[in-house]
């Protein structure tokens, strides 16, 4: 019965013979899920990694475990991988802001020049 | 004033349980069927020898009695009072998940129900622990709710491993021959009759949603005597692995 | 825990350096450029092929080597002494087996599926961190390997998680932080022995004595002897030379040993004060390149082990399985 292990966990097993193959199926560890991870009441659920679970219920009992064992969590959510759509990388020139649009910033109005050069004019 | 011989009898009960099924889940620790639920059953693993601990501390602090780690893993076996059921090896993926599922709900119960309890230490436990059994009985729920509707094979298994634990798991609820009616009588908590109607009542459901097929209640033989001190053969060796670096050196601080 | 410094290569480079050649000019001056800058690669971007490769193979034995790593210090879960020791050890083990996770993950990102991964495990394909070829022998193994291999670990992540490959650097800074808690307790356990009882100081002097070359072992062959291009080092894939992070540690941890009033089993072992470095007797490198090839103590345990389990844990993952499912990798 013993394997000649230093492990009594591995004694107990019925291990195979040293050259067997064994293959694991592709898809046999399930989908992959998003999980999203909030911290602490009012704080955005942030992306903190993914689980492989072969549905979103135990997605999420996997992700709570796997990703708050130790940090502080109030709440998970889990979303299959394939359910989010991205934008391309290439796409990334789409989110240059090089044009002048300094009317959507606060630094694009001068209150404090106006107020002062009114000020000046009395 | 309490009966303390009666509430270290049960304390001792609860504790001896929790332990040795968290050793037995902890055998699974790098080796479960898939990474996430290796994690989580270790987490569940570790919870419960968590809980004995706290319930040694008890016994030492409030009653008068050993230190844990002493009294853990220096005790012979005859003064264990662990059930059958948790003493069992792990077998498969299949027993483990059953036992643990009629073990965690069984804990639940009796946690629940030490809500009230007039004697405070087992109260202020029993809210501490509330969160945690409430996550693994959510787990032990999707899991045998998932396997026992996934074709064939799993549903065999499942039901096979349910046959096998279910007067085993009736067994965690055997009264103490001395204690019972004081520990009642001390409003302690409710008894171990009520708490397996409880348990009945809130496994059933699940098992019937299940689809598996229940054993008839009144042909249930529970499987007593872990409470006296009487063990399977599994606990000796369990106990003597779980000591043998302790036992190097008892004086020592490891 | 244990990204080791050594990362084994297939013999086959050359046919993925001529399809390295393909890649586009223009494409890889732009990541070049990205990476000289400080910036991430993300799954999504352009990358050179050999940089996926070397990455995956990088980041696949890292994970591999958690996921074996569980293994040694398995060995005694079920005999840790006392709930503190043994409530740690299982959370010690649960973490290696959560960082895999989160490895697997974060090499899926670049392609190959966690199946892919395994099997290349189980068939001897892809390699682990020689150090888990070893035995735990006794309690103090664990001490040992808490501590110090932990520690060498940490010096390789850290060095690490400043790399190129985003996912990568993201499930390093996680790791890195749990392995704070890993090092403490295995630095815990060891003080504890260290000043313990004769017989306990006696055990761990043991254990360090069989430790030491392993753990010499850990960075991998000196640069001299080193293939490994300086692409990887532009390429911020491989982040410190061998023998740089085999000094960092040495500089670390051989004070905090010898303050305990332990040995190492080198007499030539010191710092040189003029150089600033380190000085050692060579390890056995002929011991080293046997280990990987499959013929240390451990190799073979390790590897049926590993099957055992997925073979037990089949049918659960099978009963669950939804092949008609869509499935993509991870995004990120």
């Amino acid at each position: 019965m013993s394997n000649d292990s230093l492990d009594p966990r591995v004694n107990r097993l019925k291990l195979g013979e040293a050259g067997e193959v064994v293959k694991v199926e592709e898809g046999e560890n399930w989908n992959i899920y998003e999980v999203f991870h909030q911290e602490k009441r009012g704080a955005h659920h942030e992306h903190v990694g993914c689980v492989h679970a072969p549905d979103p219920q135990l997605a999420l009992v996997f992700a709570k475990e796997q990703f708050a064992r130790r940090k502080k969590c109030v709440n998970l959510w889990v979303v299959k991988s394939a359910d989010i759509l991205a934008f391309d990388v290439e796409d990334e020139d789409m989110f240059a802001n090089n044009m002048e649009k300094t009317y959507r910033d606060a630094s694009g109005f001068k209150v404090m020049e106006k107020i002062n050069k009114f000020k000046q004019s009395k | 004033m309490i009966n303390s011989a009666a509430l270290t009898d049960l304390i001792i009960k609860m504790a001896d349980d929790e332990l040795i099924q968290g050793h037995r889940n902890s055998e699974w620790t790098g080796l479960g069927p898939v990474m996430e639920e290796d994690i989580a059953f270790s987490s569940m693993a570790q919870d419960k020898i968590g809980h004995a601990w706290a319930l040694y501390r008890i016994l030492y602090e409030d009653l008068g009695g050993r230190h844990p780690d002493a009294f853990a893993f220096l005790r012979p076996e005859k003064e264990f009072k662990s059930s059958h059921l948790v003493e069992m090896p792990n077998g498969e993926y299949d027993f483990s998940l059953m036992r643990h599922f009629l073990f965690d709900q069984a804990e639940a119960i009796r946690y629940e129900s030490l809500q009230d309890s007039s004697y405070e230490p087992l109260r202020l436990l029993s809210k501490k622990v509330k969160g945690e059994l409430k996550y693994h009985t959510l787990h032990a729920n999707a899991w045998i709710m998932q396997l026992s509707q996934a074709g064939e094979e799993s549903y065999n298994r499942m039901q096979q491993a349910l046959n096998y634990a279910f007067a085993l798991a009736a067994g965690i609820f055997e009264p103490s021959q001395e204690y019972e009616e004081v520990l009642i009588a001390d409003k302690v908590y409710p008894g171990e009759k009520v708490l397996y109607q409880r348990w009945l009542d809130r496994v059933y459901p699940v098992l019937v949603k299940a689809s598996l097929n229940l054993p008839e209640i009144s042909d249930i033989v529970p499987v007593y005597g872990g409470r006296q001190g009487i063990h399977t053969p599994y606990l000796q060796p369990l106990l003597k692995e779980m000591s043998e670096v302790f036992n190097l050196d008892t004086e020592a601080s490891w | 825990m244990y990204g080791g410094g050594y990362i084994f290569d297939e013999p086959n480079r050359n046919q993925l350096r001529e399809e390295q050649q393909h890649d586009e000019p223009e494409k890889l001056a732009a990541f070049e450029a990205r990476i000289a800058n400080g910036e991430k690669i993300e799954p999504g971007d352009w990358m050179p092929a050999e940089y996926r490769r070397q990455l995956i193979r990088l980041i696949e034995q890292h994970a591999h080597s958690e996921i074996i790593g569980a293994l040694p210090e398995g060995t005694w879960i079920t005999r840790a002494p006392g709930f503190k020791r043994k409530l740690a050890l299982i959370a010690k083990v649960q973490d290696e087996i959560g960082h895999g996770q989160l490895l697997y993950n974060a090499a899926e990102t670049l392609g190959k599926s966690r199946e892919a991964m395994i099997n290349d495990l189980l068939s001897g394909k892809s390699k682990y961190s020689n150090v888990f070829n070893y035995p735990a022998e006794t309690w103090a193994d664990v001490a040992v390997i808490g501590f110090l291999i932990d520690a060498a670990a940490i010096v390789n992540q850290v060095a690490n998680a400043k790399g190129s490959y985003g996912p990568y650097c993201r499930a390093l800074e996680r790791i890195c932080y749990e392995e704070s808690f890993h090092l403490k307790q295995g630095h815990d356990a060891f003080i504890e022995l260290a000043t313990g009882t004769p017989a306990q100081k006696q055990m761990l002097q043991d254990a360090l004595n069989r430790w030491w070359q392993p753990i010499m072992h850990f960075f991998g062959p000196p640069d001299k002897s080193s293939s490994h291009s300086e692409k990887l080092m532009q390429w911020k894939v491989k982040m410190a030379s061998n023998d740089d992070m085999r000094n960092q540690f040495l500089e670390s941890y051989v004070p905090k040993i010898w303050e305990l009033g332990l040995t190492l089993p080198d007499p030539v072992l010191r710092k040189n004060t003029a150089t600033g470095r380190w000085e050692y007797s060579d390890p056995d490198w002929d011991e080293f390149f046997r280990v990987i090839n499959g013929g240390g103590p451990c190799n073979m345990e390790r590897l049926q082990v590993r099957k055992w389990a997925e073979e037990r844990g089949r049918w659960v993952r099978k009963a669950l399985m939804k092949p008609m499912e869509k499935r993509v990798l991870p995004v990120a």
